[in-house]
């Protein structure tokens, strides 16, 4: 409501020469402001236009259900299945490793760290977030996957203790808590115990998959597993500068509130500020998916292309293709003029990169919307 | 710990880039890259670089010596054990003829990289191991993969007059190759010979300049147009949240798909030009930086205080006046942050300009020919020399150089855009 009454609007009085000016000058504005609007539009149509070829010719059948991705062949073959898993591969991990983390950082960044701090890890953000795709993607073919083909136990065994270390620990304690939570008497004697008894099993179990994990070669620098942890790097920006976006707006009062009612730091951080900002931190976790699953360098120089789904599925340390990697790879090998069969499924590959990012974004819009209209605010 | 994995993890990435990339900078030089200097691009004076290549192929002339020595030998040799030699032989000569250029008496080669030896000295260190040593692949064990063994070169010229190469070689590698510090500040401005072999990356730096600045010279004034309308004169309602849908959407969809949309719309339909151009690019990259100017845009105009609109209202101004006197220089420092960081992702960003406008080898372009002719870019050119180029192993300097350039120029507009936003922060903060 406050918006309204802070455009500009002409008085009732102005004469008809300054009205018909003012009309005049938002008309112009508004067309140009609808150019993005035009975009979109015809973003879709010339995309859907040189896909429509392809499915007409070969129909959705084989593009989606079967593996044999042969285009130079005679007969030619678009299987696309693999190129599909490959990229859902890809941005299930890299989303894997990026979403703890992410929020993680935002949690801290919002409600754990000093503002001066904060002050200082901005820019941080901010810079890997303003360095180029290409340069990741260089980084990655060229001094990450010789390190990962040569140390890659030791480099698995590293990022598992780095992401186990800390869950292990935040669970134990909640576990014991729960535990502790039962006795009247001496609780926080039981809490600690309860800590210690069961951290020895977990810290055993995690040394056995340290042993196992150590020995597992690597046969390929470019796999999986690289595009991912680079791709995890891209998204954090986003995903930390949106869920803390989220975390901030959750409101001062709220946490004030919490306070008052006895709750202590951590109680407050994860009863009430996180599902208040639920919805934000969904939306940042979505805007992650997209930028991972759009990111084209880093996946075609490092994933290793090859049109295969893994075996079995969910093994990362095996090359795969993208349809990013797919598109930007194979348009200079398809006659782009007289429009192949070839040139027509890459067409038809971003036409469901569109689609995804367009249901991702309406979701995630609908969901802001959502949470905006529960918690009062318009 | 998130907070330091993030900040560790900048570390890592920039870390090897910038160590690498000076590299491409300062290295030390041999004296074949002082003749390069000089045959190519004329720099350095003729006599004393002439002078100091006397004093080289002095050096040198032992070497071709017992070449000479050992092939009067293989003449007299049985015809057994001449065919045994024949083979390492030529090779010894191709690892020789890599490390200090075409030898004595051959005729002048066609490709310039063969016309001269290592220019770099870590280069010729390289060079001068694989003379030393033959490296193979050992697959006596055969339950792992095949083992990396470096066999000595030299048992196989045991008793021929080849045998004292190897150590003369390793002696007197400095005096043949007189090898000096040098600050090769030029590798930004020269352009690159025999595909990148030798020379600097002008061209696509000069390429990417083009872009970005064509780039900005479609998306500013569409982006703060837009913003100015959204802020301050958009009345909520169905079209405009359609359009803020629109521009959201717009922010979301992948890269690459802008590069097809720009292939099949702008070359393919419209017929902007013939092929890939620049122009071309600049549109597709424009279209993708929208939205981030829109939204940066429209923040910094909403960030001016209500009193400055109402003051300049009561004192009689019209909207427009007031916009474009008042409002937009109040909001200026503010919009520049957001186009300057979209500068650096207009100049950072690959995918759109693979179809559009880049190419792999290219001369820097005349200003009107960007209207029609694709140049080369240094995103697409990093790629395109880390993954295609024929040998990619030998100019890693150059990709590295490449890296850095377009890092720190992305850098630096984003230090740019900090310190201007600190500024505003301060003057609207007091």
């Amino acid at each position: 409501m406050k918006e309204k009454q802070n455009t500009l609007i002409l008085s009732k009085g102005a004469s008809r020469w300054r009205r018909l000016a003012s009309f005049c000058l938002q008309g112009t504005l508004l067309v140009v402001t609808s150019l993005s609007l035009v975009a979109v539009l015809f973003i879709i149509y010339y995309i859907a236009r040189d896909a429509w070829p392809f499915f007409q010719l070969n129909g959705l059948k084989e593009f989606f259900t079967s593996t044999h991705w042969y285009p130079s062949r005679h007969p030619e073959e678009f299987g696309a299945l693999s190129i599909f898993v490959g990229s859902g591969l890809v941005t299930l991990t890299s989303i894997l490793i990026a979403v703890p983390l992410g929020i993680a950082a935002a949690i801290c960044l919002s409600d754990i760290l000093p503002f001066h701090v904060r002050q200082m890890v901005k820019p941080v953000i901010e810079i890997l977030a303003a360095i180029p795709s290409v340069a990741f993607g260089f980084f990655a073919l060229v001094v990450f996957a010789p390190l990962l083909q040569s140390n890659g136990g030791t480099f698995l065994t590293i990022a598992f203790l780095i992401m186990a270390f800390p869950v292990s620990t935040i669970g134990l304690m909640i576990i014991s808590k729960l535990l502790a939570d039962r006795f009247k008497k001496d609780a926080k004697a039981v809490r600690i115990g309860a800590f210690l008894l069961l951290a020895a099993p977990v810290a055993w179990g995690m040394i056995r998959v340290c042993h196992i994990l150590i020995r597992i070669p690597i046969n390929s620098g470019t796999n999986t597993l690289n595009v991912s942890v680079i791709l995890a790097v891209m998204a954090l920006p986003t995903i930390v500068s949106v869920a803390e976006d989220a975390l901030q707006s959750a409101g001062r009062e709220l946490r004030e509130g919490s306070y008052a009612l006895g709750a202590t730091r951590a109680e407050t951080i994860f009863k009430v500020v996180i599902p208040a900002a639920g919805s934000g931190i969904i939306a940042a976790v979505i805007l992650g998916v997209m930028r991972s699953i759009g990111e084209t360098m880093v996946v075609w120089m490092a994933s290793g292309n090859a049109a295969q789904i893994p075996d079995p599925w969910f093994n990362i340390l095996q090359p795969v293709r993208t349809l990013t990697a797919t598109i930007a790879g194979d348009m200079g090998e398809a006659d782009q003029v007289t429009g192949s069969a070839r040139y027509h499924v890459l067409f038809a590959m971003a036409l469901c990169l569109l689609l995804f990012s367009f249901l991702s974004n309406l979701i995630s819009e609908w969901i802001v919307n959502r949470s905006r209209k529960k918690l009062g605010l318009k | 710990m998130s907070i330091v994995l993030l900040a560790a993890s900048l570390m890592i990435l920039i870390g090897p880039i910038f160590i690498n990339g000076s590299k491409a900078f300062i290295f030390r030089s041999t004296i074949e890259f002082r003749r390069l200097m000089l045959e190519e691009f004329a720099r350095g004076s003729p006599e004393r670089i002439e002078g100091e290549f006397n004093s080289c192929r002095q050096a040198r002339q032992p070497v071709f010596a017992m070449l000479a020595r050992f092939e009067a030998d293989l003449d007299r040799m049985e015809y057994k054990e001449k065919s045994g030699y024949r083979k390492p032989f030529r090779e010894l000569k191709d690892r020789l003829r890599l490390l200090l250029g075409p030898l004595p008496g051959e005729p002048e080669a066609v490709m310039l990289r063969q016309r001269f030896g290592q220019t770099r000295w870590d280069r010729a260190l390289l060079c001068l191991r694989e003379i030393q040593y033959q490296e193979e692949w050992d697959y006596s064990d055969s339950s792992s993969m095949g083992r990396k063994v470096y066999r000595p070169r030299i048992e196989e010229w045991r008793g021929t007059s080849i045998e004292p190469l190897f150590s003369y070689l390793s002696r007197n590698l400095d005096a043949m190759l007189n090898p000096k510090v040098t600050f090769y500040w030029r590798f930004l401005f020269d352009t690159s010979r025999d595909s990148h072999f030798f020379g600097g990356i002008w061209p696509e730096i000069l390429g990417t300049f083009y872009l970005t600045i064509g780039t900005m010279i479609f998306a500013i004034p569409m982006g703060i147009i837009a913003a100015i309308y959204l802020a301050e004169f958009a009345r909520e309602g169905g079209i405009v949240s359609l359009l803020r849908s629109c521009i959201s959407t717009l922010a979301g969809v992948p890269s690459i798909v802008f590069g097809l949309f720009g292939l099949a719309f702008f070359i393919n339909a419209v017929h902007l030009s013939r092929s890939k151009s620049v122009l071309i690019g600049s549109a597709t990259l424009a279209l993708l930086i929208l939205p981030t100017i829109i939204r940066s845009s429209e923040e910094a105009i909403r960030a001016v205080p209500q009193t400055y609109k109402e003051a300049a209202l009561s004192l009689g101004a019209s909207p427009i006046r007031t916009v474009f006197t008042v409002i937009i220089p109040a909001a200026l420092p503010g919009i520049l942050t957001g186009i300057v960081i979209s500068m650096g992702r207009a100049a950072g960003e690959t995918a759109p300009i693979i179809f559009t406008a880049a190419v792999s080898v290219g001369n820097p372009l005349k200003i009107w020919e960007t209207l029609s002719q694709p140049t080369p870019a240094l995103p697409w050119n990093i790629y395109n020399l880390a993954t295609e180029h024929e040998a990619v192993d030998q100019i890693r300097h150059v990709q590295y150089g490449m890296v850095l350039t377009l890092v720190l120029l992305v850098l630096l507009l984003n230090l740019t855009a900090i310190l201007l936003r600190a500024r505003v922060s301060k003057k609207l903060h007091g």
